[in-house]
């Protein structure tokens, strides 16, 4: 039965597989570094072989994500519609924040209290945006510090030394803000609150059920009702073999992230910075 | 026109100028300012050849009228108060006069500098850099920490390559985050807080927006029906 509305595309759907692992690992290599001098960051890094080859991990995948990040680029310069162009990517599709998303958010907090209704939202949410430019610039602070890093000799010839001081902290600042953004917020959407719990396949199987859609997504629900686009947009449920392998992928991150976390969160105070 | 006009007439005009300029005017400031200026130093040279050592000479006279910052400033700085740093710190034993000095531990009176990345996690020791006795300060002429020659006298025993201005790593960083960082490295400070503002900012707006959405939807049970019979899923 055809009861679940395709949201993304196998393609879609790779990069951020590709993107939760990569994101995980150099979330942990990252932080068996940062950790380095507690004993929980020094058994992180000695899954991982040891700090020194943990280091030289967080650069080699660090620059795949950076390609991967060049190649997302290509791909959404190859999708924009460049004949009409600043209309195709302005409107309800396209992930650029437009005003109503504003409008959105503050009846969302008044839904909250029960003050107001709940906004009728469109393809995709103001989170779902954020979320998506958080990411987008996350990659390009975080990547190009890196880098920096990773490269130092070369980088001191167009830059002074203490610049990769600078480079460190907004490098540590950013992973922070970014696995801690992950970890809570993103996951809490995610799995945890009550429409969506266990899990939200949409990123997996492509599709939502189309119940959290019209509760969701109402105004997009009716825009493709009206258009007449929604029959061809509709799947059925993926096989429960599938499903399963979504649920084990999708919690073994969830776990990983959240071991993480509190890992993190209780080793804090014993960092040497 | 002659042959002796021809021959001595450019040598009046061009070679004796030329000469002049070359033995007496450049002696006097071009060939030294170009190698030990107070405040250009190498800097022009960092990225060609990596070779100095043929090029360097002892610095040039004091100039009265240069100011250098923190160290010497006033209009005529040779008052006892002209020198904002200890004597001690040019010396070439830093730590000349110090008494029990056989005795004592850096990290006796240098604790905060024992605390950075090249000290706790890459296991150096003060003396892998700083060298042995008698320790010079980074600011004498013919330190090997000089920041002239640190790079290659130093730096590139481990990061083989390193450039002058690749030394300019500040090994002992300042907190970032403390008020005496916007005096001693404002770039970090300010860095460190602009970064801090977006991610204390970026949860300052979703922690409490995320909390309340899941607790609203404990109330709110979404449609399991849409206009066509579907079976319920999660």
């Amino acid at each position: 039965m055809k009861n679940r509305l395709k949201r993304f595309t196998p393609v879609q759907r790779i990069f951020h597989a590709v993107l939760m692992l990569s994101f995980i690992f150099m979330g942990a290599t990252g932080l068996s570094r940062m950790y380095m001098n507690t004993p929980w960051g020094k058994w992180m890094g000695s899954l991982f072989g040891g700090y020194d080859v943990s280091l030289a991990a967080h650069k080699y995948v660090g620059i795949c994500m950076i390609i991967g990040f060049l190649i997302h680029f290509l791909y959404l310069m190859i999708k924009i519609n460049w004949l009409n162009f600043p209309k195709s990517v302005i409107g309800p599709d396209s992930l650029l924040p437009r005003p109503k998303d504003m409008t959105d958010f503050f009846q969302h907090i008044g839904w909250f209290f029960g003050a107001k209704k709940l906004p009728e939202f469109d393809r995709w949410g103001y989170w779902e945006k954020f979320d998506y430019w958080a990411v987008f610039w996350g990659m390009a602070i975080i990547g190009v510090t890196g880098l920096m890093m990773a490269f130092p000799l070369f980088a001191t010839r167009y830059m002074p030394g203490w610049g990769l001081n600078v480079a460190f902290w907004i490098h540590r600042i950013e992973a922070i803000l970014a696995m801690a953004h992950v970890f809570i917020i993103h996951f809490f959407i995610a799995h945890l609150r009550r429409h969506h719990f266990p899990m939200d396949r949409a990123m997996f199987e492509g599709s939502s059920d189309l119940a959290t859609i019209k509760s969701e997504k109402a105004a997009w629900l009716d825009r493709l009702k009206n258009s007449g686009e929604l029959e061809g947009m509709l799947v059925a449920q993926a096989a429960p073999l599938r499903r399963v392998v979504f649920y084990c992928f999708g919690y073994a991150v969830v776990a990983s992230g959240l071991f993480l976390l509190i890992g993190a969160l209780v080793n804090f105070r014993f960092i040497l910075w | 026109m002659t042959l002796k006009h021809i021959i001595f007439k450019p040598l009046i005009c061009f070679a004796l100028p030329m000469v002049t300029c070359v033995f007496i005017v450049s002696g006097i400031g071009w060939g030294q300012e170009e190698t030990a200026s107070f405040i250009r130093r190498y800097k022009q040279y960092e990225v060609s050849s990596g070779y100095y050592e043929q090029y360097e000479v002892k610095p040039r006279h004091e100039r009265p009228f240069v100011e250098i910052p923190g160290v010497r400033t006033g209009r005529f700085p040779y008052s006892p108060s002209g020198a904002a740093v200890r004597f001690n710190a040019r010396r070439a034993d830093a730590h000349q006069g110090i008494r029990f000095y056989e005795n004592r531990r850096c990290e006796d009176c240098h604790m905060a500098q024992t605390l950075d990345l090249h000290t706790i996690r890459a296991n150096l020791t003060c003396r892998q850099c700083h060298g042995g006795e008698p320790i010079a300060n980074n600011d004498h002429y013919f330190s090997p920490m000089n920041p002239i020659r640190r790079h290659a006298y130093v730096c590139s025993k481990c990061h083989q390559g390193a450039s002058a201005a690749y030394s300019a790593y500040v090994i002992h960083e300042p907190n970032p985050s403390l008020m005496a960082t916007q005096e001693s490295f404002p770039v970090l400070f300010y860095a460190f807080w602009i970064m801090i503002g977006i991610a204390v900012g970026t949860f300052a707006v979703f922690l409490p927006h995320t909390i309340l959405w899941g607790i609203r939807e404990l109330f709110f049970k979404k449609e399991t029906t849409v206009e066509a019979p579907h079976e319920k899923q999660t």
